[in-house]
């Protein structure tokens, strides 16, 4: 019995020893892939604050709410997170898929790990000449996304004579580069914070490398900017609505050339009336 | 706010196509002569076909327009990825979504001004027309003014609008979109809940088979001058009005 005991003791340990190591790495893990892009833990702000010491700075609920919802916090009014906002240009963080239990299981690796080992951010991988004119092609579409997503163009728009006008519906983006800086705007684009960006991309995510290739051409967009000078797409497609519904009227009168042009029996009314 | 959002894009759509489906069936079956539009072609012939025409051809291009990227979204998408194929959509829809508003308006002035066709409008006339204009308005607004609706219909709205027929409604896209397109797609469900007590049933009964149907020849088979001759036996009295 005694035995039985110490083994189901024994098992317990181990069980419990390999659980808590499988959520540190875990947690190092979601870090090094969810967080590293934006932060880091004692090595200065990059796209998002230094996080090293964020326990301490924030309540864990107020973490963990921002890191799910940041925006809704921002609108919420909440002073911390339109500060931090504020202080870092608008640049809304994304929205993280996490739990609760992984956000604090990051929660405890930052505060844990940030003494001996802060993370470094990837190295920025330069868009070489050819992915530039792959980003072209992918923000209107000649090339698509793997994942079929839909074009960046359906909603954005961006000064470059090598690309039809784009989208009205979001922001215009010939200077996002410069706002945002690369890391940013890979973060937006490899996890949308903005809901309708967020909705149309979720079963369709951009590869790394169409990343790397839009972040390329963005770069390139925003520098050369001076350069270019794009058509009014608003004006034509007004003019080209106004131009077509009048030869459409057009058509419609010619097809229906013998149509009455009375009522059917309006000549039985006019000789009534006359005779009276 | 988030109160009304839920209740304009999860409660009144579904509020909506329950009175359509009930309302419909119910007309039908209980009061099946009135589901038409009742024709004023006899009334008025000319202003009509300047207004219908236009009106109704643009309308059922836009509306299968809408409903093709409801039910193929990534087809639609794939079609939009070539820019030209892009700008020959956009511009399509918009030539005849600006030919529904033209029919539209002639359709409400020869309402206004034909005596006799003020003779036979009730206000449930006056209030889908109205109901319609405002929709037809917000949609051109958005194909102007938010351009390139094709690829994020078939983005965003078509994904929230099949979440509404699965019943597992997704709207946090749509509660973030500007208010235009919010207005444009309550419009679309407003009509839909107005079908049942308008003129708008004619379309359950549209005479698609007049399509296909041979012309019908209407032949008179008899001397028209000799009948109206007042000496013909079998007219007693002599008209005296023509």
């Amino acid at each position: 019995m005694r035995r039985v005991t110490s083994l189901v003791g024994l098992t317990t340990l181990w069980l419990g020893a390999a659980t808590g190591g499988a959520t540190a790495q875990t947690s190092q893990e979601l870090f090094q892939t969810r967080c590293t892009v934006c932060h880091t833990i004692g090595g200065g702000k990059l796209v998002g604050p230094d996080l090293q010491g964020v326990a301490e700075r924030r309540s864990e609920d107020w973490i963990i709410r921002f890191v799910q919802h940041s925006q809704q916090l921002v609108q919420s009014g909440d002073p911390d997170a339109v500060a931090l906002f504020e202080e870092f240009n608008g640049i809304p963080m994304p929205d993280q898929s996490l739990s609760e239990r992984e956000i604090r299981g990051i929660i405890d690796y930052i505060v844990g790990g940030s003494s001996t080992a802060p993370a470094e951010p990837p190295p920025i991988e330069q868009a070489t000449a050819e992915q530039i004119l792959l980003g072209q092609a992918l923000f209107q579409g000649k090339t698509r996304f793997a994942n079929s997503g839909p074009t960046c163009n359906s909603c954005h728009d961006v000064i470059n004579d090598a690309v039809i006008g784009g989208g009205v519906l979001a922001r215009e983006l010939t200077t996002v580069f410069s706002r945002l800086g690369g890391p940013g705007v890979r973060a937006i684009l490899g996890s949308p914070p903005f809901p309708v960006m967020q909705r149309a991309y979720r079963d369709k995510p951009l590869t790394d490398d169409e990343v790397v290739a839009l972040v390329g051409f963005l770069q390139q967009a925003d520098a050369e900017q001076p350069l270019h000078q794009p058509r009014d797409y608003g004006m034509g497609l007004l003019g080209a609505g106004v131009v077509g519904t009048v030869l459409l009227l057009g058509l419609y009168s010619l097809m229906w050339r013998g149509r009455l042009r009375g009522s059917v029996n309006q000549s039985i009314y006019d000789r009534q009336i006359t005779s009276i | 706010m988030n109160v009304l959002n839920t209740f304009l894009f999860v409660a009144f759509p579904y509020v909506a196509l329950t009175v359509f489906v009930v309302g419909v069936i119910y007309r039908y079956r209980q009061k099946g002569f009135t589901v038409s539009s009742l024709s004023s072609q006899f009334l008025e012939g000319n202003k009509l076909f300047w207004g219908t025409i236009p009106f109704h051809i643009g309308i059922l291009v836009v509306f299968f327009g809408h409903l093709t990227a409801f039910l193929l979204p990534r087809a639609t998408l794939a079609w939009n990825s070539i820019p030209v194929r892009l700008i020959i959509l956009e511009v399509t829809a918009f030539v005849f979504g600006a030919t529904v508003l033209v029919g539209l308006v002639s359709l409400m002035l020869r309402r206004i001004t034909s005596a006799r066709i003020r003779a036979v409008t009730t206000r449930m006339d006056i209030a889908i027309e109205l109901l319609l204009l405002a929709q037809v308005v917000l949609g051109l607004w958005i194909a102007l003014g938010y351009r390139w609706g094709a690829s994020w219909f078939a983005a965003d709205l078509s994904p929230y609008l099949m979440s509404l027929v699965t019943l597992g409604p997704e709207t946090e896209a749509v509660f973030a979109l500007p208010w235009v397109i919010k207005l444009h797609i309550v419009g679309a469900f407003a009509i839909l809940f107005m079908v049942p007590f308008t003129r708008l049933m004619h379309f359950i009964v549209a005479p698609l088979h007049y399509i296909v149907r041979p012309y019908q020849q209407v032949i008179w088979n008899w001397d028209r001058k000799v009948i109206r001759d007042p000496g013909t036996p079998w007219s007693r009295a002599r008209p005296n009005n023509n």
